[in-house]
């Protein structure tokens, strides 16, 4: 009889638990774990380097979308996983403008106050092998010419007016990105550990 | 015969529920302005007026006839009021839901404290008054409320809604199950189940980024759930965030309370009741969002507010009442008998 009663109980707590347990799973159904593409989702600037840290901190209020100019940051949805409702930047689509807005207005310091040139949301790395200048000579510098950062970021290759060349300066905002004409987009921004040269054409 | 104390309550009590429908429609009205002011600003910032399509050109024309009159540049100062329910900012001042803190801390099992400070507002007033925040400034009551009155629709077609009661007490069990995975997948889990979060940011998301995110199906269940299985079933039963105001607004200052002196017994502050609370018993608990709509219906103005940290036990019948008057006569035909 004593056995019954604990089996019963026990049954009841397992039933309680799961009914408190159901939004959650609930929301993760709707959001279920997926792999992300790094290069389409950029941290936005001041983000904690760590980004299990970054996902810690981040309660997901969006204001850094609603304050950010440009309207360059996104929210990760759907196929957000443990992601759900943090904030990311698809350069390809709308850079960042480097305005610190994102990191006065997060109010959880998840984006930290990072002087200008400190930012590091990665490194631009270019394909030699799909850029017009450096595969035949063409006439571009794009690139060159949009970045905020001038020359401390991207120049031309010496006595080459058109062979851009990332510098250890970048910050990965991604302009060059955005404004890069061919389709096949040769330029991308990339964690800094992996080079200012796609691997491949080296 | 029994009369009236002359204690009347303040006559405002009364209206007091109108003006919350005000103040929660002028929440709401705010989640959805705000969004459209920053597509505004992200216009303005770009000079793209004339690169524009027409139907986008009457919509900045509309924005800037909204806010020209108190903004020199658009810009830059509709900066100053920003955010969601959840976290935002107002003139400059950062003010988030303590359940935002209570769920940063549990995933990141650190203290962060200037951003703790942002809900000490909040948590303050909960502390004097309860769950207001759930009936006066929640997003999601407003349309939990609508949803309500279109149950009461459907119930008068003839259609069957939820009527179910569960245990109170199933929210904590909530909250705590939220806080304990959010420290185990060290993400804030809670933002993704708590209905004004979930309202806020998908509302954005809607206008400005141009798609619902992930939340929308799920405030669309917790609808059909209040609608299908319990009345106001998410709050009373599930919502974290309600859980942590309870706990919060536990001994709280000022509560609804009856004057036994004016109560007639009809039993319509019950029957009002959106959380089904025994405001004619006093039975509050730490329930009551003192959304006031008891005191507006109440007929002889029988219920208050007091300052009291607990509920007076139940005081036996309204004075105004047969039951009450049948007592009286009784205990009057005792003494004479006697």
């Amino acid at each position: 009889m004593r056995r019954r009663g604990f089996l019963q109980r026990f049954m009841g707590g397992t039933v309680v638990m799961a009914a408190a347990a159901l939004p959650y799973g609930l929301a993760r159904l709707l959001a279920p774990p997926a792999q992300a593409d790094p290069r389409t989702h950029l941290r936005p600037p001041g983000a904690l380097k760590d980004d299990a840290a970054f996902v810690e901190a981040c309660i997901g209020c969006g204001v850094c979308g609603e304050v950010c100019p440009p309207r360059c940051i996104r929210f990760y949805g759907r196929e957000g996983g443990d992601h759900v409702n943090t904030p990311y930047i698809n350069a390809a689509e709308k850079a960042c403008i480097l305005c610190n807005k994102c990191m006065e207005s997060c109010p959880t310091e998840a984006l930290t106050e990072t002087p200008l040139l400190e930012i590091d949301m990665g490194i631009a790395q270019i394909d030699r092998a799909a850029c017009y200048p450096w595969v035949d000579r063409g006439i571009c510098g794009a690139c060159v010419t949009v970045c905020p950062l001038g020359d401390k970021a991207i120049t031309f290759e010496f006595a080459n007016f058109y062979r851009p060349v990332v510098e250890k300066g970048c910050v990965g905002c991604g302009q060059c990105v955005e404004v890069c004409p061919e389709p096949s987009l040769p330029i991308w921004i990339v964690e800094r550990s992996k080079g200012t040269v796609a691997p491949h054409t080296v | 015969m029994a009369t009236n104390t002359g204690a009347r309550p303040f006559f405002l009590w009364r209206h007091l529920n109108k003006l919350r429908w005000v103040t929660l429609s002028v929440v709401f009205a705010m989640l959805v302005l705000l969004p459209m002011l920053h597509v505004y600003q992200t216009y303005v910032a770009s000079h793209a007026y004339d690169l524009l399509p027409p139907s986008e050109q009457r919509f900045y024309d509309l924005m800037e006839v909204l806010t020209s009159p108190f903004t020199g540049d658009p810009a830059e100062d509709l900066d100053v009021i920003k955010g969601t329910t959840w976290s935002g900012t107002l003139f400059g001042f950062k003010l988030s839901d303590p359940l935002a803190a209570v769920g940063q801390m549990a995933a990141g099992l650190t203290v962060y404290w200037p951003f703790l400070l942002t809900a000490l507002i909040p948590v303050a007033l909960t502390v004097l008054f309860g769950r207001f925040f759930c009936g006066w400034i929640c997003p999601a009551t407003f349309l939990y409320e609508l949803n309500t009155n279109l149950a009461v629709w459907l119930h008068k077609a003839g259609l069957r809604v939820g009527t179910r009661r569960f245990d109170l007490r199933l929210k904590y069990l909530v909250l705590a199950v939220g806080l304990i995975l959010s420290a185990a997948t060290g993400s804030v889990l809670v933002a993704a189940v708590y209905p004004p979060a979930v309202l806020g940011r998908e509302i954005y998301y809607a206008i400005a980024l141009g798609g619902f995110g992930a939340g929308a199906v799920f405030f669309v269940i917790t609808l059909l759930f209040d609608l299908l299985v319990a009345r106001r079933g998410f709050c009373r039963y599930l919502c974290p965030g309600g859980a942590l105001y309870s706990l919060l607004g536990r001994y709280r200052l000022f509560r609804i309370q009856r004057v036994v002196e004016d109560c007639n017994d009809c039993v319509k502050c019950n029957a009002i009741c959106e959380f089904a609370l025994d405001p004619m018993r006093d039975g509050f608990g730490q329930e009551c969002n003192n959304c006031t709509a008891c005191i507006a219906v109440c007929p002889t103005d029988a219920l208050t507010f007091a300052v009291r940290v607990k509920d007076l036990p139940y005081q036996g019948p309204g004075h105004l009442g047969r039951r009450y008057r049948d007592l009286q006569a009784a205990e009057g035909g005792r003494q004479e008998a006697a």
